[in-house]
C-alpha cells in the first residue's frame, strides 16, 4: 500500500508502510494488524487543505481475511492524531490480492494486489485512488527479497488526469537467527509515469528495518525511515504489530 | 564430506560384483531400475525412477531363513543403491553406502545374497541422497514392499491386501516454526491417487489383513476405515505383544503395519488419510462391499492421537540394560529460505564420532528430541525393543520409533549382528541434512 504511504507531493501519506511479501493470509485465518507511524521532521505547513505531517502519529488498523491457498482480501481503516485534535478517521481501502499457489512451484514468489479507497481531503487532495501492486520475491538461505513496482491511479481529485503513477517498493533482508531479520526497505514516488519528477519532487525514503519472528501468530516490523529529497518526509518512525487469529479446528 | 560424495570416494561396486566373488548365480529376482511416466491419475503423470516399471514396485515374497539373490540392474544415469530395510543382514547386502555397502554405478548391474530374517512386513529402497531439486532418494518411486513369510501366520484371514503409501511433487515452502519444510503436491496408495485404482473389494464377515507401509519420503500419514476398526497384528513386521484394534493408524515415515479389519459394516468407503488436504490430494482408496456400488461415505473427523505402549505387554517387563547410550537430537538454523541442519549429540553427519557397541550386550538408547519435528528413527540391521516413552515403561514392541518433538523415548538393542550399523532419521530431508550417525562394535 506505498500509494497511500507516499502518494502525491503534498498528501498526507504514511499510514500503511510496508513492503508486501507473496505470502497471502491462510484460509479460515484472520490477520488483524496495527500499523503505528511517527513522522518526527515531515511537513509543518498546511498545503491546499491538506494537514502538516511534521509530528502527525498515523494509526492505521489492518484487518485480512484469507479465502484459500491463493487469495485474501484485506481492509483499511486509517486514522491521524495530531496537534491536539483527537484521532481523525481519515479513510478506507480494501485490497484484494492473489498470488500463484506454491504448488505450482515457481522459483520465484508472484502475487498481485489491486487496492481502492477513499481518504478525506485533510490528508490528500486525490480522494478516491486506485493502486495495482505486482509482487516479486525470494527467500535463499537467509537472505530474502522483495520488490513491488506498484502503479497508481487518482480517480477523483486533483491528480485525475495525471494517469498512471509509478511507486515501487523493494526489500532486502538477512535471518540473523531464527527470531531476528534486518534489513533496508525502500519506498519511492516517482510521479506519472509519462512524466517523472524531477528528484528534487520525487519521495524517496530508506528504512532499516527489524522483523521479529517470534511466533507464526504474531509480526512485528520496525524500521526508521531517511527521506532525502524536498518532496519526502525526512525522518519517519514506524512500527507494526500483527496477530494471526486461526478460525479452523484443531487436529482436522 | 557430505553424502553425496560418497559414491567419489571409492564406494561404488564395481559392475556385477556387490558380493559375488566368482560366476554370478542365477538369480531368484532382478530388479530394474529406471526412470519412467507414471500415471497417478488418468492425464497425470508423473515423471521419476522406479522400480521394475511400476509404483510401487514388485512385491517380493520370501521365505524366512532360506537364501535369497537379486540381481539389481542401474539403468539409470547416476549410481544407485538399494536397502533391504528391516533386515538383519551383513552389511555388504545392506544397501548403505555409510555403512560401506557398495553403490551400483549408472548402467551397471550388481547381484547382493542374503538370508532373509526376521519375519514380516518389510521393505526395499533406495537409500540415495534426496539432493535438492527432490530428483533422487526416496523422492522418487524407488520402492517395493517385501514380506518374509513366517513359519506360521498371525491370524486367520479371507484375503490380504498390500498397501504403499506415498507422496509426490515435492517443494519447500517455511513452516509454522520459520525452517524450511518439503511440502507434497499429490499423494497416491498404491501409485494411484483416490478414485483411480481398483477399489478394495470385500464380502460382509470377511476378515481382511492389510499389510500397510508408509514410504513417503518424509510425510507421516494417518489412515481411517469409517465403521470400522483395524485389529494391529504386528508393527515394523514384528507381532505386537498386545493386538490392540484401534480407529486411526499412524504411519510415520518408513513404518510397516499389519492390521487385520472385519468386515462387518456393508457399503462403499473410503480407506484413506482423515486429514482433508492429503486426501484431497489423493491419499485414499475405495473398498466396496459385494453388491454395493454406490458413492463411498463421506470422511468422519478422525482423532489423530496414537500411542505405542497400546500395543506393549499390558505389565511391562523390567530389563537392566548393560551401557546406556544417550543420543540428543537438535537443529541448527540455517536461514528461512534453507533446511536446518540436523545434529545427533551435537554433530552432523559425517563429522560425527562412531557409536560403539559391544556384542552381547544390552545397550539402552536414550533419543532425546530436543527440535520442535517429530522423527521416525531407524537403525539399519537390527531391531530395537522401546523400554519407555516420555518416562512411561513399555515393552512387547520391538521396533523402530517415531520421537515426537520435545520427547523422550528409550528403547533396548541386543548387539548381536557385527558390522557398521547406521542409525538415522528416515525424513530424507532430515538425513541428507547430517541426521546420521555410525555405530560400530568394539
Amino acid at each position: 500500500m506505498l500509494g497511500t504511504a507516499l502518494t502525491a507531493a503534498h498528501a498526507q501519506g504514511n499510514y500503511e508502510i510496508q513492503v508486501y511479501g507473496v505470502d497471502t493470509v491462510a484460509p479460515r485465518n484472520t490477520m488483524l494488524e496495527l500499523h503505528s507511524n511517527f513522522t518526527a521532521d515531515g511537513q509543518p505547513r498546511t498545503i491546499s487543505g491538506v494537514a502538516p505531517t511534521n509530528h502527525a502519529e498515523h494509526e492505521t488498523i489492518e484487518i485480512t481475511q484469507g479465502i484459500n491457498s491463493w487469495s485474501e482480501v484485506g481492509f483499511y481503516i486509517f486514522t491521524l492524531v495530531q496537534g491536539g485534535q483527537g484521532v481523525q478517521w481519515v479513510g478506507d481501502h480494501i485490497r484484494p490480492r492473489v498470488r500463484v499457489p506454491e504448488k505450482w512451484r515457481w522459483p520465484v514468489g508472484v502475487s498481485l494486489s489491486t487496492e481502492v479507497g477513499y481518504q478525506r481531503t485533510i490528508a490528500s487532495p486525490d480522494t478516491w485512488t486506485w493502486e495495482l501492486r505486482p509482487i516479486l520475491d525470494k527467500q535463499t538461505g537467509r537472505w530474502y527479497f522483495a520488490v513491488n513496482p506498484a502503479l497508481e491511479r487518482t480517480w477523483h481529485g486533483p491528480d485525475v488526469n495525471q494517469g498512471l503513477g509509478f511507486a515501487p517498493a523493494a526489500k532486502i533482508s538477512y535471518d540473523f537467527s531464527k527470531k531476528i531479520t534486518a534489513g533496508l526497505e525502500y519506498y519511492a514516488d516517482y510521479g506519472s509515469i509519462t512524466n517523472v519528477a524531477s528528484l528534487h519532487n520525487q519521495q524517496q525514503q530508506l528504512f532499516p528495518a527489524i522483523d521479529l519472528n517470534v511466533s507464526p501468530d504474531w509480526e512485528i516490523n520496525f524500521g526508521v525511515g531517511i527521506g532525502p529529497t524536498a518532496a519526502t518526509d525526512h525522518w519517519l518512525v514506524k512500527v507494526i504489530l500483527g496477530r494471526r487469529f486461526n478460525w479452523s479446528k484443531k487436529h482436522q | 564430506m557430505r553424502r553425496a560424495s560418497l559414491a567419489a570416494a571409492g564406494l561404488l561396486a564395481p559392475a556385477s560384483s556387490l558380493l559375488a566373488a566368482g560366476p554370478l548365480a542365477a538369480a531368484d529376482y532382478r530388479i530394474e531400475i529406471a526412470e519412467i511416466d507414471w500415471e497417478i491419475a488418468p492425464k497425470k503423470k508423473i515423471r521419476t525412477t522406479a522400480y521394475d516399471g511400476q509404483i510401487p514396485g514388485r512385491l517380493l515374497r520370501l521365505a524366512e531363513g532360506k537364501p535369497v539373490t537379486i540381481e539389481i540392474v542401474n539403468r539409470t544415469d547416476h549410481a544407485e543403491i538399494v536397502h533391504w530395510h528391516g533386515q538383519w543382514i551383513l552389511v555388504e547386502a545392506d544397501g548403505s553406502m555409510e555403512e560401506g555397502s557398495p553403490m551400483i554405478p549408472a548402467g551397471a548391474s550388481a547381484q547382493v545374497t542374503f538370508t532373509p530374517r526376521p519375519s514380516g512386513l518389510h521393505w526395499y529402497h533406495t537409500h540415495a541422497m534426496g539432493s535438492r531439486g527432490f530428483k533422487h532418494g526416496l523422492y522418487t518411486g524407488q520402492f517395493g514392499m517385501m514380506l518374509v513369510d513366517p513359519a506360521a501366520n498371525p491370524a486367520r484371514y479371507d484375503q490380504e491386501y498390500f498397501l504403499a503409501l506415498h507422496d509426490w511433487e515435492p517443494y519447500s515452502s517455511p513452516s509454522d516454526d520459520g525452517s524450511l519444510m518439503v511440502h507434497y503436491v499429490s499423494s497416491t496408495i498404491n501409485g494411484r491417487q483416490l478414485g483411480h485404482d481398483e477399489p478394495i473389494q470385500v464380502r460382509e464377515g470377511q476378515q481382511v489383513l492389510f499389510h500397510i507401509l508408509n514410504a513417503s519420503a518424509t510425510e507421516p500419514h494417518w489412515l481411517t476405515l469409517p465403521g470400522h476398526k483395524f485389529q494391529v497384528l504386528a508393527l515394523d513386521g514384528r507381532p505386537v505383544a498386545t493386538q490392540a484394534s484401534v480407529e486411526t493408524l499412524r504411519l510415520g515415515p518408513a513404518e510397516r503395519l499389519t492390521a487385520l479389519i472385519a468386515m462387518t459394516t456393508p457399503g462403499v468407503w473410503i480407506l484413506g488419510e482423515p486429514r482433508p488436504s492429503f486426501r484431497n490430494a489423493g491419499m485414499g482408496i475405495v473398498l466396496e462391499y459385494a453388491g454395493r456400488a454406490t458413492k463411498p461415505q463421506p470422511q468422519q473427523q478422525a482423532n489423530l492421537a496414537w500411542d505405542y505402549r497400546a500395543f506393549g505387554d499390558p505389565v511391562p517387563a523390567i530389563y537392566k540394560p548393560d551401557v546406556i547410550i544417550p543420543l540428543a537430537f537438535t537443529s541448527r538454523f540455517k536461514g528461512h529460505g534453507a533446511p536446518d541442519q540436523w545434529m545427533i549429540n551435537g554433530m552432523s553427519f559425517p563429522e560425527t564420532d562412531p557409536i560403539i557397541l559391544h556384542q552381547g550386550l544390552r545397550h539402552r538408547l536414550l533419543f532425546q528430541n530436543h527440535s520442535s519435528d517429530d522423527h521416525p528413527v531407524h537403525l539399519h540391521r537390527h531391531s530395537f525393543e522401546l523400554t519407555s516413552i516420555c518416562g512411561s515403561q513399555l515393552s512387547g514392541v520391538h521396533k523402530d520409533v517415531v520421537v515426537e518433538a520435545n520427547t523422550t523415548v528409550e528403547a533396548d538393542l541386543l548387539a548381536t549382528n557385527p558390522g557398521n550399523t547406521l542409525f538415522h532419521c528416515h525424513q530424507q530431508d532430515h538425513m541428507d541434512a547430517g541426521f546420521m550417525a555410525l555405530f560400530r562394535y568394539a
